[in-house]
This record gives C-alpha cells, sequence and structure tokens, in this order.
C-alpha cells in the first residue's frame, strides 16, 4: 500500500470509529440514564395467570401521610385505594394519593447515583450528570464529612429537607447531632410557624391543632382553604360531606378570604376581605362578642387568664375601623359574631393566607382566642390537641466532643439569635445566612428530598445561595430544580417502595400511625433516604456510627423497633393502621403549657419570652397588637395590588408535578389544567383594559412574570391570585415550562416572632405584555 | 331524430396535462390517507367537540351534487324535455361519480375504515334507527339505479329510461332528504334540529347540482370544442334562480325558527359567533343572494357569462352552506347545566384547516374528476361534435363561426 | 332496541324460581353536590382503574384529551355574590340514549340492567354518536395511545371472546366512554356481592366525601334510592327526555 493510502485509510477509519464513538457518547447524553418505563404494565407470566396482593401502606403526596392500600399484580402497582383501618378520614383518601402510580412509575426517574462534570452551577446550565456507583458516590461523601470533621467544624454541614417520612426526619435529625451540626433547616418556616406560633401564644402548644369536626355545628374558616391545601386533606374531604348531610343537623360553613376558591365556592358564604386583615377580623369579632356579651362565661372564668387585658385590646378596634380595614361592611361583622358565638359548637380555623405574613403570629392568636372566647377549646365539635404515637424510645445518640461543640454554635437561620429571638425555624433566613456567611460559611449541604427553590419566596436568591455552597448532596428520585444545583445527585425511593412510619399532625386528635411498606422492588439502585443515612453513618465511623447502631438492621430495622412499643410487627404489616386510644376531651387540668396553667388571652408565654430576651425583645414588645395595618413590600401607588399565590389540591408537595393525571385537571373552578393563569377582578380587568386570555406581566418590587389573564367574578378587587405548583424548569416531559411560578415574585419578609416567611404582603402591578 | 353519442378522442396535450395533475392528485389521496391511518386522526381538524369535519362536509355536499345531477338528468327522459338530452348522459355520469366520491369520504372519516363492511349489514347486524344505516340502504340502491339508468340510456331504451329514471328521481329526493335527517334529527344540537334540515339539504343539492351541471357542461363541451345552446345554458339558468328562491325560503323558515327559544342561543352563535362568515359570507353570501341577483338582473341573468358566475357563485356557497352546518352546529359547547361554563367546556370549538385532512378531500376530488376524465374518454358520454341539433354560442368558438 | 348479543347475566342466590322472570336491576348512580367537595378523585380514579389515557396540554387545548368522566365548572352572579358550581359528569347512561339510536353499527347498545354498553370490536368510528351525545361523554381516540396495555388479569384476557368485555386499551378511531365500571358490577353478580354497598364503580369508591352513592334504583333498599328519595333531585338536560340514569341532588 503506498503511503499516501494508507494515511487515508487510518484516517478515515479513525473519522469513522471516532464518529461513532460521538454519536454513542452523545446517544448516551441524550437518553436519560434510565429506560422508559411505562406507567402500569405489569410482566405477564403464564397466559391468564396472575399474582395479586393488596399491600397496605402510606402515602406522601403531601404532609398528610394518609394511610392507603395498594393493589399489586405480577409484581406491579395498579391501583391505589385507601385503607379502610385508618380511622383519620374513615379509609378515604384524596385524589393526589391516586396519582401515585405515576409517581411510582415516572419514566424520568434516576436509577442511579449521579455525579456532576459541569463546574458551573445555575438555572438552565446542564450539568451534565455522569453515573456513578454507590461506593464512588458515598466514599465522596464520607471523605467530605469526614474532613469536617477533622477541622472540627461539622456545624457547617447544612442539612435541608423537604417532604419525607416521620421515620426518616427522626434518622435524618439523629445524624445532625450526632455529625454535631445544628443547622438542620426543614420547610416548616415556609408553612405553618406563624399558625403554631399562634397556638402557643394560647396554650403552649407549639403545634398545628386538630379539630373535631364530626360535631360542630359552625365552621368560620379565614381564608383556610380546607378542601384543596388544608391537612390532612382526606379527613377534611371526608368530613365535609359528613357534616354536610350525614347527620341530623347540617353544618353552616362560612369563609371569609380575599378568593372565591373551591372551599369559597362549596362553603355556604364567600366573605371576600382584604388580604391580610383576617387577624383584624378575628378582632371585630371578638369585639361584638364581647360587647354583646356572648361568650362562654363558664369556660372563661374557671380556665383561662388575662381576659381583662384582652378586652382592652379588643376594645381598640371598633367595628367601624375593622370594617374600614377588611373591607367587611359593619353589620356582616355584627351577623357573623353573633352566629359564630351562637351557634355551638363553633370553630374558627385560619388559613396560610392568614398566618403568612409580617404579624402572622398575631393573627392566629386572635383567631385561637375566638375559639376561646365561645368555649371551642378540647370540647366535642371543637379544636382538639392532637396527640402522638409513643414510639419506643431509642437510645440517646453518642455524642463526642466535636458534635457536642459544633451544636452549641448559632443557627446559620438565626432562630434565636437577636433578629428573631423567638423563632425556631426560619427557613427563609437561610439563603441570605450562606450568601453572607452569617454567622459562618456553609461548607456542605445535603439536601432530603426538599425544592426549596419552587416553594420559598424569592426563589432568585435560593438560587444565588445554592450557587454558593461548595459541595451540595441531593438525595431525590428526580432532578428537581434543587438537584440541579447537586454535586453528586443520590437516586431515592418514593414513598412506595420504602420502609417508614408516618403519622400525621394535625390528624384527628387521637394518636394513628401508618406503616410504610414497600409495595414493589426499588426502582433501579435507589436506596431509601434512611438507607443511606445508615450506610454513611458506618463508612464515618466513630460516635456517628455509634448512633446508629442496635437500631435494628437497616430502615426495616429501625421501623420495627420504634413501632414496637405500639403493635406487633406483623399485624401491624397486615393492617397498615396503628390507633390510638380515644380522644379525652375537656382535659383542662392538664392540657395548658402556660405559666397560668390555663388558656391565656395575653400571652403569658410570649411576656416570659419577651422578659428572658432584655433587649432583643424590645422589638418585639413594641409590634404587638398591630392589627390595623399589614406591612406590605411595595408601595401602593406604583403597585396597586397584592399578590396572593394559592395552592390548588393538585399540587404535590415533594418536588415534582410531572404527573399528568394530576396536571390535567389542575384548576377545577376553571376548568383548565396544564395552566397557571393569573386571576383578575372582572371589574378591576376591564378598567385595566385586560381581557380575558390576554398575555399579561405581572411586576413585584423584586420580579417579573408573563402570563395569561382570567376574568374572575370571584376575587377581591385589589388581589392578584395566581396558583403556585407549576413553572418547574428542571426536568418533566409534563412539568418543564408549563405555567409560572408565583413564588419569584414575592419579596422576603417575615413575622417578627416566629420567622415565618410571608407570602402574602408583596404588591404588584399588571399589565398588557 | 337522434343524436350520437361519442367518446372524445383524449389525445390532446392538455388532457395527458389533466390527466396527470389530476393522477397526482388522487396519489395525494393515498399517501394522506396512509398517513392518517397510521398516525391517526390527531393530524386532521377535528376534536371532541368537533367530531365532523371537512371530510363529512365534503360528503353531504357530494351526495347533494349527485342528487341534483340526477334530478337535473330527469329534465330529458323523465320530464320528457329532449331539450336537455345533450347533457343527460353527463349528467348521470356526474351523479355516479359523485356518489361513488360521497362513500369515498365516508369511508375514509371513519376511525376504522376496515370495518366499513358493518355500514351495509342489513337489520341483523344494524341498528334501523340509525339515519347512516338508513341511508346506506338508500345509497346501496341509488347506485344500483344509476348505473341502471345510465346503462338504459347507452342501450337507448327509451321507455325503460323513463321508468328508471323516474324511480331514480325519487330515490335520489329520498336519499338527500335521508342525508338531511342525519342531522334534522339529533335533538341536543339545537342548530341541527329542525324537521325542515332534509328539505334545506334537498334545495342545496338541486341548485349545487344544477350549478354543477352547468359549469361542467359549459366547461367540458368548450375544452372539447364542442359547442352547446345558449338558451339550454339560459334556461337552466332560469331553472336555477328558482331553485335558489326555494332554497332561501327554506333557510329564511329553519333560521327564523331557530332564532325563538329554545334554540335561540346557538342560532345566535351561528350568526355571530366565530363562524359567523361562513354562515353569512359563503352560505347567505354566495350561495343564495349573489346568484339570485345575478340571475334576475337581467343584463347578467341572460348571458352564458351571468349564468356560468352565478353557478360558480353557488357551488362555492353551498359547501359554505354544509359548512356552516357542521361546524358551528358542533362547535356551539352544549350547556349541561346553567350558567357559564368555565374553561375548556365552556369554549366554542376551532376548527383548524389542516393539511393532511385537506390534502385528502383534495385528493378524492381529483381522483373523481379523474375518474370523470376518463370516462369520457372511454365510455360515450358527449354528444357528437358536428350535431346538427348543436347551434353555435355567441362570440365563443371563432372555429364555429368559421364555420356558419 | 333489543341488543344482537344476550348477556348471561344472572343474579345469584335470588328469590325467584325462573332466572328469566328475574327483573333485571336498573343501575343508577346519585351524586350530592352538597357533600361533593369538587376534590376530582373520581376523576384520577377513574383513569386509574380504566386505563383512560391522559392527554398533552396541546390535546387539551384541541380538545382531543379523552375523559371518561370530568367535572365542569359552572359560574353564576358578580362579584360579590359569585356562585360556582362543580358539577361531576359521567356517562348518564340514559334509558333513551340519543346514543344508541343513532349507532349504526350497533357498537353502543344499552343492556337490560341499563347499562350502555361500548363494544370496541363493533365501532366503526364514525362519531355520530359524539354528535349526538347531550353530555359530551364520549370521546374519541384520536391516535394509538402511548400507554402500553394495562393489563386486568381480572377479566378474559381474550378479545376474540364475544363477551364484552372492557378492553384494556383501545385502538385507535373507536369512541369511548364511562361504563359504570360495568366489569366489577359483574364480577361483584357473579361472587354474590352486594353492588352499591361491597362493589362499586371506581369514582364511586373513591369519592372521599361519599357524595356518590351507586345501586338499583328499583331496590327500595339501595344507597341510591335511599339517596334519591332523600330531597329534591335533578338531572341535567331533563327536557331532552334522555332520562339519564345519573341523579343529582342540589346544594
Amino acid at each position: 500500500m503506498e503511503r499516501g493510502e494508507s494515511s487515508n485509510m487510518n484516517r478515515r477509519t479513525f473519522l469513522k470509529l471516532s464518529a461513532l464513538t460521538g454519536a454513542a457518547v452523545g446517544l448516551h447524553q441524550i437518553t436519560p440514564p434510565s429506560s422508559v418505563v411505562s406507567v402500569s404494565h405489569p410482566p405477564r407470566k403464564k397466559h391468564g395467570a396472575f399474582e395479586e396482593k393488596w399491600v397496605p401502606t402510606s402515602c406522601l403526596g403531601c404532609s398528610g401521610r394518609c394511610a392507603i392500600k395498594v393493589r399489586v399484580v405480577n409484581g406491579r402497582a395498579v391501583k391505589i385505594v385507601g385503607n379502610p383501618f385508618s380511622l383519620l378520614s374513615d379509609g378515604k383518601v384524596c385524589p393526589r394519593a391516586h396519582v401515585g402510580l405515576q409517581i411510582l412509575y415516572d419514566p424520568e426517574r434516576i436509577g442511579s447515583p449521579l455525579k456532576r462534570s459541569n463546574r458551573e452551577k445555575g438555572r438552565g446550565i446542564d450539568p451534565q450528570w455522569s453515573p456513578i456507583s454507590w461506593d464512588q458516590a458515598l466514599k465522596e461523601i464520607k471523605d467530605r464529612l469526614r474532613s469536617l470533621r477533622e477541622i472540627h467544624k461539622p456545624h457547617q454541614l447544612l442539612m435541608l429537607h423537604g417532604l419525607n417520612s416521620k421515620s426518616t426526619e427522626d434518622m435524618l435529625f439523629r445524624f445532625g447531632e450526632a455529625f454535631g451540626t445544628p443547622n438542620i433547616v426543614s420547610g416548616d418556616g415556609l408553612d405553618g410557624e406563624a399558625e403554631k406560633t399562634g397556638n402557643w401564644m394560647a396554650d403552649g402548644h407549639h403545634e398545628f391543632s386538630a379539630y373535631d369536626f364530626d360535631r360542630t355545628q359552625y365552621l368560620l374558616l379565614f381564608g383556610a382553604d380546607l378542601l384543596e391545601s388544608g391537612r390532612p386533606l382526606s379527613r377534611l374531604l371526608r368530613k365535609w360531606g359528613k357534616i354536610r348531610r350525614e347527620r341530623p343537623s347540617r353544618v353552616k360553613i362560612v369563609m371569609v378570604h380575599p378568593r372565591y376558591s373551591v372551599t369559597s365556592a362549596k362553603s355556604d358564604e364567600w366573605i371576600p376581605i382584604f388580604p391580610g386583615t383576617e387577624g383584624t377580623l378575628a378582632m371585630g369579632m371578638a369585639y361584638v362578642i364581647l360587647q354583646e356579651k356572648l361568650y362562654d362565661k363558664a369556660f372563661i372564668e374557671r380556665w383561662t387568664a388575662g381576659f381583662e387585658n384582652y378586652k382592652k385590646v379588643v376594645f381598640r378596634f371598633p367595628l367601624e375601623q375593622v370594617s374600614t380595614i377588611t373591607g367587611i361592611p359593619s353589620y356582616t361583622i355584627q351577623r357573623l359574631a353573633r352566629e359564630f358565638a351562637m351557634t355551638k359548637p363553633a370553630i374558627a380555623i385560619g388559613g396560610k393566607g392568614a398566618y403568612a405574613l409580617p404579624e402572622g403570629s398575631y393573627h392566629g392568636y386572635a383567631i385561637r382566642c375566638l375559639n376561646g372566647l365561645v368555649g371551642s377549646i378540647d370540647i366535642p365539635g371543637g379544636l382538639l390537641y392532637q396527640e402522638k404515637p409513643n414510639y419506643k424510645t431509642i437510645p440517646p445518640v453518642a455524642e463526642d466532643q466535636i458534635a457536642k461543640k459544633g451544636r452549641k454554635r448559632p443557627l446559620i437561620q438565626l432562630g434565636g439569635s437577636e433578629r428573631f429571638p423567638f423563632a425556631r425555624s426560619v427557613t427563609n433566613q437561610v439563603p441570605e445566612s450562606i450568601l453572607k456567611d452569617i454567622p459562618y460559611s456553609i461548607e456542605m449541604a445535603i439536601g432530603f428530598n426538599c425544592n426549596f427553590m419552587m416553594t420559598a419566596p424569592s426563589t432568585k436568591r435560593w438560587e444565588e445561595a445554592m450557587k454558593k455552597v461548595p459541595f451540595y448532596i441531593h438525595l431525590s428520585p428526580f432532578v428537581s430544580e434543587m438537584a440541579l444545583y447537586a454535586d453528586i445527585l443520590l437516586p431515592t425511593t418514593t414513598y412506595l417502595e420504602e420502609w417508614g412510619y408516618e403519622h400525621s399532625s394535625p390528624g384527628a386528635g387521637f394518636a394513628e400511625m401508618r406503616i410504610k411498606q414497600p409495595v414493589v422492588q426499588p426502582y433501579g439502585e435507589a436506596k431509601s433516604s434512611t438507607d443511606i443515612l445508615l450506610m454513611l453513618a458506618k463508612r464515618l465511623g466513630g460516635s456517628v456510627e455509634k448512633s446508629f447502631t442496635s437500631l435494628g438492621e437497616g430502615h426495616e430495622g429501625f421501623v420495627k423497633l420504634r413501632t414496637s412499643s405500639l403493635m406487633d410487627w406483623k399485624g401491624l404489616l397486615e393492617k397498615g393502621v396503628w390507633v390510638g386510644p380515644e380522644y379525652q376531651y375537656k382535659k383542662y387540668d392538664r392540657i395548658f403549657n402556660t405559666p397560668s396553667k390555663r388558656f391565656e388571652f395575653s400571652s403569658g408565654n410570649l411576656e416570659t419570652l419577651i422578659a428572658k430576651s432584655g433587649k432583643r425583645g424590645e422589638r418585639q414588645r413594641e409590634d404587638r397588637h398591630r392589627y390595623d395595618a399589614v406591612r406590605f413590600l411595595g408601595e401602593k401607588e406604583s403597585y396597586p395590588f397584592v399578590l396572593h399565590p394559592y395552592q390548588p389540591l393538585m399540587a404535590f408537595e415533594h418536588g415534582s408535578q410531572n404527573y399528568p393525571w394530576a396536571q390535567e385537571i389542575y384548576l377545577p373552578l376553571q376548568g383548565t389544567g396544564w395552566d397557571t393563569p393569573v386571576e383578575i377582578n372582572s371589574e378591576t380587568a376591564r378598567r385595566l383594559g385586560i381581557r380575558e386570555g390576554d398575555e399579561i406581566w405581572v411586576e413585584s418590587p423584586f420580579s417579573k412574570i408573563k402570563a395569561r389573564a382570567k376574568c374572575s367574578e370571584g376575587l377581591q378587587p385589589e388581589v392578584i391570585a395566581i396558583p403556585s405548583g407549576q413553572g418547574h424548569y428542571a426536568y418533566g416531559r409534563w412539568q418543564k415550562g408549563i405555567g409560572v411560578n408565583p413564588n419569584e415574585l414575592i419579596g422576603v419578609d417575615f413575622d417578627g416572632i416566629s420567622g415565618q416567611a410571608s407570602y402574602f404582603n408583596t404588591r404588584v402591578k399588571v399589565y398588557k405584555a | 331524430m337522434e343524436r350520437t353519442y361519442v367518446t372524445i378522442e383524449g389525445k390532446s396535450r392538455g388532457y395527458y396535462l389533466l390527466v396527470t395533475l389530476l393522477g397526482l392528485g388522487s396519489v395525494s389521496l393515498l399517501v394522506s390517507f396512509i398517513v392518517s391511518y397510521l398516525k391517526g386522526q390527531q393530524v386532521w381538524g377535528v376534536s371532541n367537540i368537533i367530531p365532523w369535519g371537512q371530510l363529512i362536509i365534503f360528503y353531504i355536499y357530494f351526495i347533494g351534487l349527485s342528487a341534483g345531477a340526477i334530478i337535473i338528468s330527469s329534465l330529458s327522459y323523465v320530464l320528457k324535455w329532449d331539450f336537455y338530452k345533450p347533457i343527460t348522459r353527463l349528467a348521470v355520469f356526474m351523479g355516479i361519480l359523485l356518489m361513488l366520491g360521497a362513500m369515498f369520504f365516508v369511508f375514509v372519516d371513519l376511525g376504522r375504515p376496515e370495518k366499513f363492511w358493518r355500514l351495509f349489514g342489513y337489520y341483523f347486524l344494524n341498528n334501523m334507527t340509525s339515519m347512516f344505516v338508513i341511508n346506506s340502504i338508500f345509497y346501496v340502491v341509488y347506485m344500483t339505479l344509476m348505473v341502471f339508468y345510465l346503462w338504459l340510456i347507452f342501450e337507448n331504451k327509451k321507455k325503460w329510461a323513463a321508468i328508471v329514471g323516474t324511480l331514480d328521481v325519487i330515490w335520489a329526493i329520498s336519499v338527500h332528504m335521508g342525508t338531511g335527517a342525519i342531522f334534522g334529527l339529533i335533538g341536543n344540537r339545537e342548530i341541527f334540529f329542525s324537521p325542515i334540515k332534509p328539505f334545506e339539504f334537498l334545495a342545496a343539492a338541486l341548485t349545487s347540482g344544477t350549478s354543477l351541471i352547468i359549469l361542467t357542461t359549459l366547461g367540458v363541451f368548450k375544452f372539447t370544442g364542442r359547442h352547446i345552446r345558449q338558451d339550454l345554458i339560459l334556461s337552466l339558468g332560469n331553472l336555477l334562480s328558482w331553485l335558489i328562491y326555494v332554497l332561501l325560503v327554506l333557510v329564511f323558515v329553519d333560521k327564523l325558527t331557530h332564532l325563538y327559544f329554545p334554540g335561540r342561543e346557538p342560532a345566535l352563535y351561528l350568526f355571530a359567533g366565530n363562524y359567523w362568515w361562513l354562515f353569512w359570507v359563503f352560505q347567505i353570501g354566495m350561495g343564495i343572494l349573489i346568484p339570485l341577483f345575478l340571475l334576475i338582473y337581467p343584463q347578467t341573468g341572460r348571458t352564458v357569462k351571468g349564468v356560468s358566475f352565478a353557478s360558480l357563485s353557488v357551488i362555492i356557497g353551498v359547501f359554505g352552506e354544509r359548512a356552516a352546518l357542521v361546524i358551528p352546529g358542533t362547535a356551539y359547547p352544549q350547556h349541561f347545566f346553567p350558567g357559564f361554563m368555565e374553561g375548556i367546556w365552556g369554549k366554542p370549538g376551532i376548527f383548524p384547516v389542516t393539511v393532511w385532512e385537506s390534502l385528502l378531500c383534495l385528493g378524492i376530488v381529483s381522483y373523481i374528476a379523474l375518474l370523470f376524465v376518463l370516462g369520457l374518454k372511454f365510455l360515450e358520454i358527449l354528444p357528437a361534435q358536428e350535431d346538427e341539433a348543436i347551434v353555435a354560442v355567441e362570440g365563443s368558438n371563432p372555429l364555429l363561426k368559421k364555420m356558419g | 332496541m333489543e341488543s344482537a348479543v344476550r348477556l348471561p347475566i344472572l343474579i345469584q342466590g335470588s328469590k325467584s324460581t325462573r332466572p328469566e322472570e328475574e327483573k333485571m336491576p336498573k343501575w343508577a348512580m346519585v351524586i350530592d353536590l352538597d357533600k361533593c367537595t369538587g376534590c376530582q378523585a373520581c376523576i384520577v380514579a377513574c383513569k386509574a382503574e380504566n386505563n383512560v389515557p391522559h392527554g398533552s396540554p396541546e390535546e387539551q387545548r384541541r380538545r382531543r384529551d379523552i375523559y371518561w368522566n370530568k367535572i365542569i365548572a359552572v359560574t353564576r352572579g358578580r362579584y360579590p355574590k359569585v356562585q360556582t358550581e362543580l358539577i361531576p359528569m359521567p356517562c348518564m347512561q340514559c334509558d333513551h340514549p340519543p346514543c344508541v339510536t343513532v349507532c349504526p353499527a350497533r357498537a353502543t347498545y344499552r343492556r337490560e340492567d341499563g347499562i350502555v354498553i361500548q363494544n370496541y370490536r363493533r365501532c366503526i368510528g364514525c362519531k355520530y354518536c359524539m354528535v349526538a351525545c347531550p353530555y359530551g361523554a364520549r370521546s374519541f381516540n384520536f391516535r394509538k395511545q402511548d400507554e402500553m396495555e394495562y393489563h386486568r388479569p381480572d377479566l378474559p384476557p381474550d378479545p376474540g371472546s364475544r363477551e364484552v368485555w372492557p378492553f384494556p386499551v383501545r385502538t385507535q378511531g373507536v369512541v369511548e366512554k364511562c361504563t359504570f365500571c360495568f366489569h366489577r358490577i359483574d364480577r361483584g353478580i357473579r361472587e354474590g356481592k352486594r353492588i352499591g354497598v361491597e362493589v362499586l364503580p371506581a369514582c364511586v369508591e373513591a369519592c372521599p366525601s361519599c357524595a356518590m352513592a351507586f345501586g338499583d334504583l328499583d331496590d327500595p333498599q339501595s344507597p341510591v334510592s335511599i339517596a334519591f328519595g332523600s330531597r329534591t333531585a335533578f338531572r341535567l338536560r331533563e327536557e331532552l327526555k334522555t332520562n339519564p340514569k345519573v341523579i343529582y341532588l342540589p346544594r
């Protein structure tokens, strides 16, 4: 062969080979690491032969954690129904439970651990994942963790968790303790801290309230979307039907809300209110009740304290003033107050719209006090104190010196600091703390199935903060928006493939525990978060490893150990549910965790805290009783409307919305799916020259988004409502690029006492695109 | 005096060009049918709210044309007006082909075309209350009658042709009234529901059939260098104007009824909704008012040109009439519960004109036209050129002028 | 119109001695709009039970997606006195079904127990029934469905069998609609279970607020008769005289 020819041959072969390799590599990049899996195709066995079983477990589409039964045919889950043994909801489940099949068989799940190759992090930047083995992944994580401990800085590990089973939560708290970091941040600070604090101010229970719906006669809802974002939703849906038409007397339900939601539509009355003034309305109603002496004298005299102080505060809010602030006519407030006080038993329930505000704790307190006024505390048909299952106590964590010192460091959430002297969980502060390194820098973070990029206000800050974290490990079954910032992405099992124990808070008053057991084999190489933590602990060795021995074998063993105090394992696996002892009412002698041991209309708990905090508490002392003005972000002249983001029923809380069954029917009141229309009052739209279906910009002082307008009769004229849960951009054929995320518009604000992130006090303006 | 009928030579360049074009159209029919069959009807404009689209529009249009053509053809044999003899064979042949085309349209529109034979089982397998079944019975007999009729005409059996022709005309009337009944008996669609729908359809069939005969005759005769009596065309034009008048009366009565309750809202949607132009521009404007004006006004009504423009207008207008029935009739959202229905359930349907569906329709039209053109070549449809009864059309063919 | 295929439905454990004298039940559904919470669990459960394919955003815009059961929102009034009703609409299983009247191939017919059956084997996809249905209950398969067959091992696997069965996956070009989950009812009858109490259609079973009742309207003790008699009831589009068997109780 000639020299020229041979080089030609070689060149051609080389080009061919490289083209092939390139194609193969390219193909590998564009095909997802996992193969396409269809939703519910059970592998066929012999002709006609099938193996069927029903497995009781519990759902984790939201924080309701309801008991379900899954029908498995030939190893494939084909149908999900409720578990009749659960007395929480009489065995019923909400629609999200049924969509669990699509969560389980999501074709775009990750099957193996992934490592990031692209150093750059950001929205729209491809991480260039490459699959690695579990050994590799865990080794790298272990090395990093160990190095943090070696330099005696375990507090620089930040653990973030979103929606996980209770057993996983217990585990990750334990890990944090053993490791030595106090920085375990949950989504609570975005969710219900203000509500819980309001409750705590009244009776010392920093918890969500449970309600005895079966026997109540009157429900007054302050923006509480019970039928959409209430928890536990299955119980609310069941009881709604029950107390409407399954009793001799039909309950009356009144909804006070800026928006005509599904709950408003199904209530007997919808009373539009100016956003953020629900607490003021509670004060106004209290005014009427006090003036007309409609309160429950016996209860107040015997079991409450601070009533006189309370009266002084209430009488600062005469009806006319309340009417002006809330936009509700005085006679309506009077009527509501009289109805509420004279229909017994009555319950007042607040929703996130009433609490997630700068004065949210006080609003929550005001609503709680309304219940106290009419004596609806711990009575049949009133509000209840949720009991928890008594899990078997596990041996304390083996803390070494490093861990002890680490745990004593200040929190990066700044809870308990000068900024938030009384707060515990200030999730909304985390991005700023990371960016400004206050009180110290964060070197490493682990995220357990959280997606604060989507659910937190002012998402941009979170993006910048996570970009800054040098090493981020994310655990979830799919590539959520937060996972885009991960250096290592570990695939976890969905709730249908793992062990666990759950109890919902709030529940039905009595304690109920639901088991989680795998209904099918885990997908690919996915492992549950607990198993991952156990593996990490083992590799870390030392006191960390010691803290996790004698907890049972793996996740199953842990669950078995913890539930052993409740009922026998075999029975539990068969029934799926343990129901606690019957609820005892009127436990007034022991239920109030307050200085006076009574229900306090003037919060002794808060006074104690303020006194203890000395100078730091001064600001709180000033800020109290601010029921007259809501602090909005943005000037009214430039931003005439108030943004009201709301969570529809079909929105999932575990970070993904890639489920067409839910997406198709996302907004029942609007008869559409796959979309997030911006709701504007029809009259307001007409004034602005906006017609139905027009593309409009919604702009806040912080950001702007573009969406389609929907002219609605069911909206207070100064409110703009946008559904949340859409606007995903990380992955998902059925969610990527669909809709907008209103959380991007929201500014950063906090409830002064609890640190709760404020969602409802951002002002916006709208104009045609 | 016997007239002779001949085939055309069909060797000219123009002829071959026409055949090629129509052949290509027919190929596009095959291609679009295969694509539609493989991909499903999602490539068309139909949806769950407007389930019937271009194909059904063409189907009822073609049946109308066919029935109209046959009824015009009856003028000579049945009513014994020899005047119209030259165009009879043409009309019957067209009737057969148009019927074939209509059946093609139905066949292709089915979701499962391979099961089309289920439309033709009688009584035991079929549901006799369904107008589709009644129509399919009608169509089979109609086809047979037409072919028999044409054969009798070819064989010059005048008496038998008259009898069969009468039967055929009656059957053609029933056929198209049956097609009208497909729509007229549907109670939940207020725009459809009317006892005079069959009559409306019949009137539309007559006008469109007549217009098609006029245009085809003029076109074919001109293309093949034949001359047609001007008064033949003008008399057809006169007939057309009366038929349009009848159609106007029927449409008026039907729409007036629908303006009263309970059919008021859908009728208003037809008049002023997003498909208003189908009704006003096509059905009323081009289908009725413009041709009526053209035909009545003596300046235009007494010229062949005027008549042909009127016919063209009617052809397009009646197509629009079919469309104005099928599309807005189903696009109007059904009101399940009083009030404003939110979201997709309350929005009127939109029918997009899609490529594959249009190609399919044009393909079938091309195919029928191809069969027609080939038929002219291989069957004795047209009268012979040197027929003494044919008189020169004024100012049309210089050749004839020379011949004197 | 009598159906061409006789279905051997016998109610086991019945009192009468001669099966053909046994009166057929009249399956009906009562939906209590006051108890209904608009949660749409019925919609999702139906999709899961019957392998009803979902659509894409584009298909919803073009109205090509398939719904056996749908919820419509109907609004009246102006701010602040506005009222939106959320109404679930399965197939009404009318006693005088317009769809049965117009189906040329007898692919849809009414069984003696009142359920309107859709036989996919016979359906030719002419869509006449969709035009004729006053409730928009019917959807057409505009394409071959992506998802593979949802194996229903509790049903006869042979599609060639003459007995009507729900066809786990429908081919393109046929019309489908809600069937009142007759596969559950038939199996329940064979197993001697109580229909309306132990055996329910998927939507009724899934409803968390127990707003739906199902059963034999002719039996005064059935849940549906009790619900029906509890207060004023109405049906949709009564003026069309289709006699639908889905009955609503108002707020």
